[in-house]
């Protein structure tokens, strides 16, 4: 019986909430490319070679080995690029929308989804100020929402801020290594 | 039998009918839960488990890009709940032991139940083989074929089925029952 217990705890302790949706795509889409009237999805699909390299930039494959970005366009003038980055924690996975100015920096960071159990630490580390952290940086910077955010927050808000600055990473990976290089001036 | 849940104290009585009714409104939770996430239909429960696994490609021998416009309508369309392999083997690892758990409480009100050897051997299976079934018919739907999709469904429907008659049996034998009862 206190086999059966045990077992009853550490699946209670472990178990994955559902997820919940924090800002739906469109409105991230809206938010990050601002003004755009137009959108064309771009998928690169990563040859091994490639997905090996971005793997060893950032530890991470895209879902099918397919990167997908969205780039925005108003009037035919570039607006910008974004992607939406899944990043997958014990807790379960976060979706973080990262967009991206026509000069390559990062105009903005929203995490789009979490699960229920995560969305606490979520909105604690937002509301004081994670994803400003992240505005300008380019292709090559490292994201360190949460080394900043240390020391201000609870552990797990501070430790949810590291799963994005994950996201942010391989998005900032990506983008630079995928689309700038093939796409400049989007 | 020393264990007899029908002549059991009657403290013994009320554990077993709080357990069930706590496990019923799990049941009831899970239900909903699988309603949002997944679905009862053949269909959805293959749109989640299959996704886009089953029509993969290989990989390009050099990278390709595609692309076509998307209107705002495509990124408001409500997207589909995928569990990638990477999930569901966290979900497999987390819920198998917990429906082991259940399924194993069950069994021991079985075991308390005025029932033929044969029916209580038949109930036990049904109890354990519900959760195979569902997390059997997940894996072959992700990496057989999208119609095994209808084992998860007789896997779940099989589980609710077996929690239902294991209530109602035991409800009945503990608290209706009165012939060759010693009160």
């Amino acid at each position: 019986m206190n086999l059966l217990l045990r077992g009853a705890l550490i699946a209670a302790v472990f178990h994955i909430t559902p997820a919940v949706v924090l800002v739906k795509r469109p409105d991230a889409v809206q938010a990050l490319l601002p003004g755009a009237d137009a959108y064309l999805a771009r998928e690169v699909h990563l040859s091994d070679p490639d997905a090996h390299r971005l793997h060893e930039l950032v530890d991470w494959s895209p879902e099918d080995g397919v990167l997908t970005f969205y780039r925005g366009t108003a009037s035919a003038t570039a607006v910008g690029a974004l992607m939406f980055v899944r990043v997958d924690t014990p807790h379960g996975p976060i979706e973080v929308a990262v967009g991206f100015t026509p000069q390559g920096a990062v105009r903005g960071v929203i995490v789009t989804k979490a699960t229920v159990e995560m969305k606490p630490w979520v909105l604690e580390a937002v509301g004081a100020g994670l994803v400003e952290r992240y505005h300008a940086l380019k292709p090559g910077d490292m994201p360190a929402g949460a080394a900043a955010l240390a020391g201000h927050l609870g552990n797990l808000a501070v430790y949810i801020a590291g799963e994005v600055d994950k996201g942010v990473a391989r998005a900032l990976a990506a983008y630079g290594t995928f689309y700038a290089v093939r796409n400049a001036g989007a | 039998m020393l264990y007899d849940l029908g002549r059991a104290d009657l403290r013994i009585k009320w554990l077993v009918t709080c357990l069930l009714a706590t496990l019923g409104i799990s049941y009831v939770f899970g239900a909903l839960m699988v309603s949002l996430y997944a679905g009862f239909t053949p269909g959805r429960v293959a749109a989640t488990y299959a996704g886009r696994a089953m029509s993969m490609p290989m990989p390009p021998e050099t990278t390709m890009v595609m692309e076509h416009p998307m209107s705002m309508e495509e990124f408001v369309k409500p997207e589909v709940h995928e569990v990638d392999t990477d999930l569901l083997v966290q979900d497999t690892h987390v819920h198998v032991p917990m429906y082991g758990v259940i399924a194993a409480a069950l069994s021991l009100v079985v075991v308390g139940l005025s029932l033929s050897q044969g029916w209580a051997l038949a109930l036990i299976t049904l109890l354990f083989a519900a959760p195979w079934l569902d997390f059997a018919g997940m894996w072959l739907t992700k990496f057989v074929s999208g119609r095994f999709a209808t084992v998860t469904l007789i896997g779940g429907w099989a589980m609710g089925l077996g929690y239902l008659v294991v209530t109602a049996l035991a409800i009945h034998q503990m608290w209706f029952r009165t012939r060759g009862v010693v009160r």
